[in-house]
């Protein structure tokens, strides 16, 4: 677990970095997208329903996020959060259940 | 029935919360320290990622460069005539001032910066000046042109956040280059820019060159700001619907001036 939320924690801050200053080059019909919260979804769509990294990861993340934009710290951490969050409870209640 | 294990998650997310919350007591150490750690990556991503952009570019777009070297080829051509023009006036503007003996223009202390990096929501660039280069807050941020990009929100020891002119939290009295039409220029995010409450009794056409003006004490007079790329008058409202193109694009810039007085 320790060792999986330092590779995200390392993870996360080299997609903060590539999304400050590297991708902002390329927007999409005016608009760039953005891979931390692609990435934070896509993280908890695959995560084991017993595994918690993820919520871990998600607020890393959001953490990143704050740090590399003019938002208050905090700001993305906790949106981040929140959606996996919510992932977790939807996941739990009505997909895993019904292998379960 | 919650599990103990539940429970430490559920406690140690609202332990983590209120740490990263009460981080904000120290934003600008924080921010400052990733900034400063962080400065060489970033130098190099926004270099390549702008070196890329360009290539990219080139590709999609080389039959519409080719209309728009044309364009810019006929653009110069008139600009090189209007030059000889302004020279002219100028070496006139200079007699007479020395005639007046009225002293010369205004002219700005500039601190050179680099953009490092740039808000995904695209209202703001981080350039790598700070408190130590003498840099504070609202100090406005221009280009090599005499663009204006905006004014400077946040000031880190070596790093400032610059909020750009299409930020939603920007606006400022603005005026139309040769005419006496004012109006504030308002940002609406994701590069967008319009210039409300100019009366409908003014005429305002596609083309016209909208720079600042001293009203508000914002920014300095004459820096330019867009074109109007749209005018439209409404039987409803009192004012002209206008868009206006910035003159910039965020993405493309590398580097940047900070008017030091104004």
């Amino acid at each position: 677990m320790f060792r999986k939320i330092i590779l995200l924690t390392i993870i996360f801050y080299l997609l903060a970095l590539w999304q400050a200053s590297f991708f902002v080059h390329f927007p999409i019909f005016g608009v760039t997208p953005n891979l931390i919260l692609i990435a934070v979804i896509l993280l908890n769509l695959f995560e084991k329903p017993e595994d918690y990294g993820g919520l871990w990861g998600s607020f890393i993340a959001g953490f990143f996020l704050d740090v590399f934009s003019g938002s208050f710290i905090g700001f993305y951490a906790s949106i981040c959060l929140a959606i996996s969050l919510f992932m977790k409870l939807v996941f739990k209640r009505y997909v895993w259940a019904s292998f379960g | 029935m919650r599990t103990s294990s539940q429970r430490r998650v559920i406690l140690t997310i609202i332990i983590g919360v209120a740490l990263i919350l009460s981080l904000n007591f120290w934003q600008n150490p924080v921010k400052g320290f990733f900034y400063s750690s962080s400065a060489s990556l970033q130098q190099v991503l926004w270099g390549a990622g702008n070196d890329a952009a360009d290539l990219f570019k080139g590709f999609l777009n080389s039959k519409k460069l080719q209309q728009e070297n044309e364009q810019l080829r006929l653009t110069v051509q008139g600009l090189l005539s209007e030059n000889s023009t302004l020279k002219e006036l100028r070496r006139e503007n200079a007699l007479l001032r020395n005639a007046l003996e009225v002293g010369p223009a205004k002219t700005f202390q500039l601190a050179l910066a680099e953009v490092v990096s740039q808000d995904i929501s695209q209202d703001t660039i981080l350039i790598n000046q700070g408190k130590k280069d003498g840099l504070a807050v609202d100090m406005p941020v221009v280009t090599q042109e005499n663009v204006l990009l905006g004014k400077i929100s946040e000031v880190y020891d070596k790093f400032s956040r610059v909020i750009l002119v299409t930020s939603e939290n920007s606006s400022f009295d603005a005026k139309v280059s040769d005419a006496d039409i004012t109006g504030v220029i308002k940002g609406r995010g994701g590069a967008q820019l319009t210039l409300d409450l100019v009366p409908k009794t003014k005429e305002l056409k596609q083309g016209d060159l909208i720079i600042t003006t001293t009203l508000g004490g914002v920014y300095p007079k004459g820096l330019l700001v867009g074109t109007v790329r749209n005018a439209q008058k409404s039987d409803t409202e009192p004012f002209w619907r206008t868009e206006i193109s910035p003159l910039f694009r965020a993405n493309e810039l590398s580097y940047v001036f900070v008017i030091l007085n104004l």
